[in-house]
């Protein structure tokens, strides 16, 4: 063997350290993790979670915590189905959904049956995963995309069962019988309920979810790590493959069906009655979207990512609601602009493009402000604090709500246009839409909170997949190579 | 001496729609023998290799492996029984390390089960330092292309070469009797080819595997062979010795085509 050839083939070899190059910002955030010894590590990961509740006496804040726990469970599970064994499930949320009915089944006045929780979550976790089996079986022969649309009419005719199972009429039966309480669901249900402690209050929850997520997360990292894991990615990867080298891809297919409709079935069941109530419309289709969301973000495949794609698509939404002050300045005004200067920095290089657009975007903002003070006195007002007080904002909240809408289109036109323009003029028109989209900012989005959270995570999605299509924490996936 | 042969096809026949893949073969391999199956494009070579296989089912004929029948078995359970293959355009499991490519094959020798692996129970975790000493011991097979810190590497970042090698490996960590290889020089140049016929000479003497290669580098044909069966058009035209099968008439023929209205003389020079 020649020494030359040795050196190609390394060269062949560290093109994931010469990819993981591209970005400073998370080269160094990844280099400072590395450095930290493992105690760090485990202190960060552990204790911040588990003490929160101690520092943190705010039932608000709890409860989106326990939320997060709650979509990292269930993305976890969706991720065994499709990011580890490759299969496009899109009837994921009904076993979220027949985990949740079957606990409210089981533990309300709805047929006056109240089984102990020690009894009911196994029972309705088997029987979820069963399901699970059931619908893994007559799909077995089918691929991508025909997969996902039988798994999507799975997921319909569940809400729709669930909607329109309040009138059954059965043979030997007089009237009708009221199954599932149709669009008003199933209410009151039991809270749970071990040894001689109930769960009413938010911490509980909170911790039983944790906890969950704890269990789960390092029951798939083993599974992941195992036969049934290799197993399950060579599939993935190349079924035909895997079946010729003797792996049962059949019998691992429904395998991974089962396991993620258990999870999904466990979870259903705190959800059910962490809410006390189970809703066809919980088990719909824009929790599937949200899931999704959370996997493609995270990373599918890799186990970290489904906790990080959580974290981001529930936690994000909240901090851009209105009326959250953290230290006299609005939450949402610094969430926003914040995430705009991180951008910034990322993209603009050498440093001191950042400080002149920076710069620029705020003397022109200012001088705007001074001219139009003098032209129309007590017409126009700046923003409510610090950080927006150098804008123009008309008095009247009619003009401002319409200039407003007409200059969206112009920011989003803007923008779009930056991405097609030649280098030299990018800087300048960037400090234009920097300063419109603070504008917009002001006058609309901050005013319509949900169509924001929208808008804003449709952009970062779509950035993300634009720069870092693995995901979060995802491995950059080779498809023909 | 046992003279049952290891792999047995009696009168096999398949046939696509109007094509006739193949017809009447029957062959059969020896313990401890390499065989090679030539013939031009198109000659129905991978077409007997996915009827051993079990990709296809035969439409007529027996296709006996240690004197069993493997008809009606899944693709699965016929690797289990000792049939391992590479295939002619790569199908490693590309975003896996290379060590995992090689553990993911020893699935059917493992028996840790669900709830002893999500328990890490002391089975599970000797098997799993079993199968990785394995691998370890299949990729050594190789020296030094896939030794050490190429372990942990994306099967992806391995050159054409080593992938062609590694997916050997795998093959071989099914822990088969007999190893069934589909072009394994195809797109290597001469000096890799050159590695290749001897990796396969040595498979056999060192690695005791029985092999069934097909191939079209006529180089590897006549370096590794013991006997050498020519298809053409899913019939058998020929078998023998490499020089015995490149002398024969009809094998040129296949090759080469027919001299037209010159048969005779052909025939007579040879």
């Amino acid at each position: 063997m020649s020494l030359e050839k040795i050196g190609q083939d390394e060269w062949v070899a560290q093109v994931e350290a010469r990819r993981q190059k591209q970005n400073p910002v998370v080269a160094e955030i990844t280099a400072r993790w590395g450095r930290l010894p493992r105690v760090g590590k485990i202190i960060l990961i552990v204790l911040i979670p588990v003490l929160l509740p101690i520092f943190v006496q705010n039932d608000y804040i709890l409860r989106v915590g326990g939320l997060v726990w709650l979509y990292a469970v269930l993305a976890l599970g969706l991720n065994v189905v499709v990011g580890l064994t490759g299969l496009l499930d899109l009837g994921y949320v009904a076993f979220f959904g027949v985990g949740g009915y079957g606990y409210a089944l089981l533990s309300s006045a709805q047929f006056n049956i109240h089984l102990p929780t020690w009894v009911s979550l196994p029972l309705v976790t088997l029987f979820t995963a069963g399901v699970g089996f059931m619908l893994g079986l007559p799909t077995l022969r089918l691929q991508g995309d025909y997969l996902a649309i039988v798994t999507l009419g799975f997921g319909q005719i569940f809400v729709q069962l669930m909607t329109s199972m309040n009138r059954v009429g059965l043979p030997g039966l007089s009237a009708p019988i009221n199954l599932t309480g149709g669009p008003n669901g199933i209410v009151a249900l039991d809270p749970l309920h071990f040894l001689s402690l109930t769960m009413h209050s938010v911490t509980s929850y909170y911790y039983l979810l944790l906890l969950t997520l704890a269990l789960v997360l390092v029951a798939i990292i083993n599974l992941n790590r195992s036969r049934i894991g290799r197993a399950w990615r060579a599939i993935r990867e190349d079924a035909l493959a895997a079946e010729a080298m003797g792996i049962p891809t059949n019998r691992l297919r429904l395998l991974a069906f089962a396991v993620g409709a258990g999870i999904a079935g466990f979870a259903g069941c705190l959800f059910a009655a962490w809410q006390q109530s189970v809703f066809p419309g919980n088990f719909d289709v824009p929790l599937l979207i949200t899931l999704y969301a959370m996997v493609v973000l995270g990373g599918a495949g890799s186990l970290w990512g489904m906790i990080a794609g959580a974290f981001v698509i529930t936690v994000v939404p909240e901090v851009l609601r209105p009326g959250i002050q953290l230290l006299g300045i609005e939450l949402q005004q610094i969430v926003f602009f914040g995430g705009i200067l991180a951008l910034l920095a990322i993209a603009l290089r050498p440093r001191w493009r950042l400080f002149a657009v920076l710069g620029a975007v705020i003397l022109s903002g200012i001088i705007v402000h001074l001219i139009a003070a003098a032209l129309f006195p007590e017409q126009i007002t700046g923003g409510t604090n610090l950080i927006t007080a150098w804008l123009t904002i008309p008095v009247n909240t009619t003009t401002a709500t319409s200039v407003g809408n007409f200059l969206f289109f112009i920011v989003v036109g803007l923008f779009v246009l930056l991405t097609q323009m030649p280098a030299r003029w990018r800087d300048p028109v960037l400090v234009v839409a920097l300063y419109l989209l603070a504008f917009v900012w002001q006058t609309r989005l901050s005013q319509e909170p949900s169509t924001t959270v929208l808008l804003l995570t449709g952009v970062a999605l779509i950035m993300l997949m634009n720069y870092r299509p693995q995901g979060l924490l995802g491995q950059r996936r080779v498809e023909i190579a | 001496m046992n003279t049952m042969p290891l792999l047995e096809l009696e009168a096999v026949s398949k046939r696509f729609g109007g094509l006739q893949a193949v017809k009447e073969l029957s062959f059969s391999v020896a313990a401890g023998e390499i065989v090679s199956l030539i013939g031009p494009n198109g000659a129905g070579k991978t077409t007997v290799l996915n009827l051993i296989t079990g990709l296809y089912r035969p439409d007529q004929g027996h296709i006996r492996f240690e004197g069993r029948d493997l008809s009606g078995l899944a693709v699965n359970a016929i690797t289990v029984r000792g049939i391992a293959r590479t295939f002619q355009s790569l199908r490693l499991f590309l975003n896996m390390s290379v060590i995992e490519n090689v553990m993911a094959a020893a699935y059917p020798r493992t028996q840790a089960q669900f709830w002893q692996i999500v328990l890490r129970r002391p089975f599970f975790r000797q098997e799993e330092a079993r199968i990785r000493q394995l691998a370890e011991q299949k990729l050594a097979f190789f020296g030094e292309r896939l030794a050490g810190y190429r372990y942990d590497q994306p099967a992806y970042s391995l050159s054409y070469a080593n992938r062609r090698r590694l997916e050997l490996a795998r093959a071989m960590a099914t822990e088969p009797k007999l190893l069934l290889l589909d072009e394994p020089a195809a797109g290597m140049n001469p000096h890799e080819t050159q590695e290749i016929t001897h990796l396969i000479g040595d498979l056999r003497n060192r690695g005791q595997y029985t092999i069934l290669i097909i191939e079209h580098d006529m180089q590897v044909i006549e370096g590794v062979s013991d006997r050498v069966i020519v298809l053409d058009y899913g019939e058998k035209i020929a078998e023998g010795s490499y020089r015995e099968v490149v002398r024969n008439e009809r094998v040129i023929e296949a090759y080469l085509g027919r001299k037209h209205g010159n048969t005779k003389s052909a025939a007579a020079r040879a």
